[in-house]
């Protein structure tokens, strides 16, 4: 432009200047606690609320009961669909554009905290800490911080078709180490002529029945020190009965949550879906006319009397620390996720398997569900959650768990070759592709 | 340049965007390059580092190697096909000219998700069309999208469909501007329809040729929502390519400056070979 009109520069700059200020004033941080002076029907707010599919059905369907406590804070639930998290990440770098509330997989929750991007929930959550699964709240809390608040989990245990296990003449009770599983698995393949398998197992993705086996047994990707502890006895008893699985030939190659997968609930190709809770949501989506049908057994145990459940999945809600309305929001989260019957409804409705303990004692928990020809499901799905074994998740979790995905992928095309050689080499590549150490060996337990 | 500010006030808008959104984004990602960021917490000056760790990244060359074979399987099928039919529609005789060229480039305006549903039916192991007929003729059926042998054949064929009206547009304007004097000339002096194709139509097409490669270079190296929609990349990294890898770095492990450092690089490469491309055509035309 040139060096002239120096007024201009000047009003330009009082422009520029002023309206940071005021965006600085909009972002400036608002207290969390609700203050004692205003009662719950004075709060005044206008939340936006970014989930996803189910998760956001079932917390608009909460708004109107939330209304009747909180009259005056306006909720807007935004089905915001693919790329949640690469736009959520996004709006945290700008700092501006984020929503109030975002839900985030509870496997993400850590990758976040660290940002120091999200409000620190830790004054008025910490009464709850009792409320919630020990592995799920340590997800959760970074540097003894708690950024995020549970919502859902994801308790395994096993789908099956009754009317292929009544044909086949298998007993569900009968299994209950996954040595059963693949024996009955064997059973009927061989009584269905080679039509039925036991279950879909896409060999190109590997890593969600992997993770259920890691975390029923204890075992960790990363340990305490957010060290590569990948390569312990745990994970070779996890790949021990992937190897079985394989090679009793009682799995289909189906890729998951694709259409030929979710065909796979109305036809007689699988009979089992070792998953979590929330998958019975899945499977009444896309096969409501198998209502019934279904039933559910425990997860199969490593040996006799072992852990017989563990998770997989599970979601966490979240307040960005740009959020101008703290309190507001604050008090849809509590309300949604650490009241009973806010959590019972999200069960009942959708399949959201309450993450907040309290509900367990509930009635609901010993109905018989139809969907499942009236078994009391929930109260399986319950059973011993507070003992299975937490994940140190770190903030490289979904990156560890791309490159386990592809390593289980080559192992499989090259022929499933030694469990030692793939977890060395699964190790180093994950201790180079993270840039973090190796764990110390634990003592081996005599293998 | 003060006297004539106002002319450079018109012209301003056009440098205003591309300083913003071209030229700043461009420097930008050349300095995180050198640098670790993820996007949240403190930039960090990384130096050679970013180069060093690509220099051993065995993903990086992976998806280097299924880009050049994906490119390998389905270019020279297409390049042919786009030709033939070119040369079929470009004849006097045929009738739904109009038809048949419509057709041939719906796919390229098909939208990829509508797209990729379809052909994951047909590729469906289990349940698929393609290995229902396979099947039917005794053939083994072909584990398409869940092996890694046959991923990146699966995903050629979703090219070639797509791709192939596309450059048959393209070639038949080429075709289409080749004056008919010359094929006269040669008829008269006795050519036969090989020795014109020879001759006068492969010479001519040359740049037609030429821009047709470039484009294909370009979009297969930066090739990603066929990938992404049919395979998102497997099993394991069969057919991970430049494009998704790159997206897989910056987007899911927000691994910035490391993106930006792989982008940058093979950057430098696909210059080089354009330039190299570009060369043949200015050597053949002396």
């Amino acid at each position: 432009m040139g060096s002239g009109a120096p007024s201009h520069n000047t009003a330009l700059a009082a422009i520029c200047v002023s309206s940071l200020a005021l965006i600085g004033a909009t972002f400036a941080s608002e207290p969390l606690a609700l203050d004692p002076n205003v009662s719950a029907a004075d709060l005044t707010g206008d939340i936006q609320v970014w989930g996803w599919n189910i998760a956001a059905a079932s917390l608009d369907k909460l708004v109107p009961p939330f209304n009747e406590i909180y009259p005056k804070v306006r909720v807007h639930v935004n089905m915001t669909g693919a790329n949640l998290q690469s736009r959520f990440l996004l709006s945290l770098s700008a700092g501006v554009g984020a929503p109030d509330i975002s839900q985030l997989q509870l496997a993400e929750a850590a990758r976040y905290s660290r940002t120091r991007r999200l409000t620190d929930l830790t004054e008025v959550a910490r009464k709850y800490e009792k409320d919630f699964p020990a592995s799920f709240w340590k997800n959760c809390v970074f540097e003894d911080k708690v950024y995020s608040i549970p919502w859902d989990m994801g308790p395994c245990a096993v789908f099956y078709k009754r009317d292929l296990f009544a044909r086949h003449e298998i007993d569900p009770a009968s299994i209950e180490t996954w040595d059963n599983y693949i024996a009955a698995g064997k059973l009927l393949l061989e009584r269905s002529g080679g039509r039925v398998k036991m279950l879909a197992l896409g060999t190109g993705n590997m890593e969600g029945l992997f993770e259920i086996l890691l975390q029923q047994n204890g075992g960790q990707m990363f340990d305490d020190e957010d060290r590569i502890a990948i390569n312990s006895p745990q994970a070779r008893r996890v790949m021990s009965v992937i190897r079985k699985i394989l090679e009793a030939g009682i799995s289909a190659n189906l890729t998951p949550y694709t259409h030929a997968f979710y065909a796979s609930f109305t036809t007689e190709l699988v009979a089992t879906y070792p998953s979590a809770a929330w998958f019975g949501g899945t499977i009444k989506d896309y096969a409501p006319g198998t209502s019934g049908n279904w039933g559910v057994f425990r997860l199969p145990a490593m040996e006799p009397g072992g852990l017989r459940t563990s998770n997989l999945g599970g979601s966490v809600l979240v307040i960005p620390d740009q959020c101008p309305q703290k309190a507001a929001a604050w008090a849809f989260i509590e309300y949604t996720l650490c009241t009973r019957e806010a959590q019972i409804e999200q069960y009942r409705n959708f399949d959201l398997f309450p993450a907040f303990l309290p509900t367990h004692s509930d009635p609901f928990f010993d109905a018989p569900d139809p969907f499942y020809g009236g078994q009391k499901v929930r109260r399986l799905f319950s059973q011993d959650i507070e003992r299975i074994p937490p994940l140190n998740r770190t903030k490289d979790w979904f990156e560890a768990l791309r490159y386990l995905t592809q390593s289980l992928s080559k192992w499989y095309a090259d022929g499933m070759g030694s469990t030692e050689d793939f977890l060395a080499q699964l190790e180093d590549k994950l201790s180079r592709r993270l840039g973090r150490d190796v764990a110390p060996r634990e003592p081996s337990e005599g293998s | 340049m003060w006297r004539h500010r106002h002319f450079y006030l018109f012209i301003s808008p056009f440098f205003v965007l591309f300083g913003v959104f071209g030229l700043y984004p461009l420097l930008f990602s050349f300095y995180l390059s050198f640098a670790r960021w993820d996007g949240l917490t403190e930039l960090t000056w990384a130096g050679l580092g970013n180069f060093a760790t690509l220099a051993h990244d065995e993903v990086f060359f992976t998806s280097l190697w299924n880009t050049l074979a994906i490119g390998i399987l389905y270019v020279p099928p297409m390049f042919i096909g786009a030709f033939v039919f070119a040369i079929i529609l470009n004849t006097a005789w045929l009738k739904f000219r109009g038809f048949f060229r419509a057709a041939f480039f719906m796919p390229v305006v098909t939208p990829m998700v509508v797209v990729s549903i379809v052909f994951i039916l047909l590729y469906g192991e289990e349940a698929g069309l393609l290995n229902y007929l396979a099947t039917r003729i005794g053939a083994k059926p072909i584990p398409w999208l869940v092996s890694e042998q046959w991923s990146k054949p699966a995903i050629a064929v979703l090219l070639v469909w797509r791709w192939t009206g596309y450059n048959m547009v393209l070639m038949l304007a080429g075709l289409q501007s080749i004056s008919h004097e010359y094929y006269e000339a040669a008829k008269i002096e006795g050519a036969g329809p090989f020795q014109r194709m020879w001759h006068i139509t492969l010479p001519l097409m040359r740049p037609i040729f030429i821009f047709c490669s470039i484009m294909s270079l370009i979009g297969t190296v930066y090739m990603f929502d066929e990938v992404f929609v049919l395979t998102q990349g497997g099993p394991g990294t069969s057919s991970t390519n430049f494009g998704l890898y790159l997206f897989n770095v910056s987007f899911v492990d927000f691994k910035f400056g490391y993106a930006s450092c792989m982008a940058y690089t093979v950057a430098f490469f696909v210059f080089i070979t354009s330039l190299f491309i570009l060369r043949l055509r200015r050597s053949g035309l002396n």
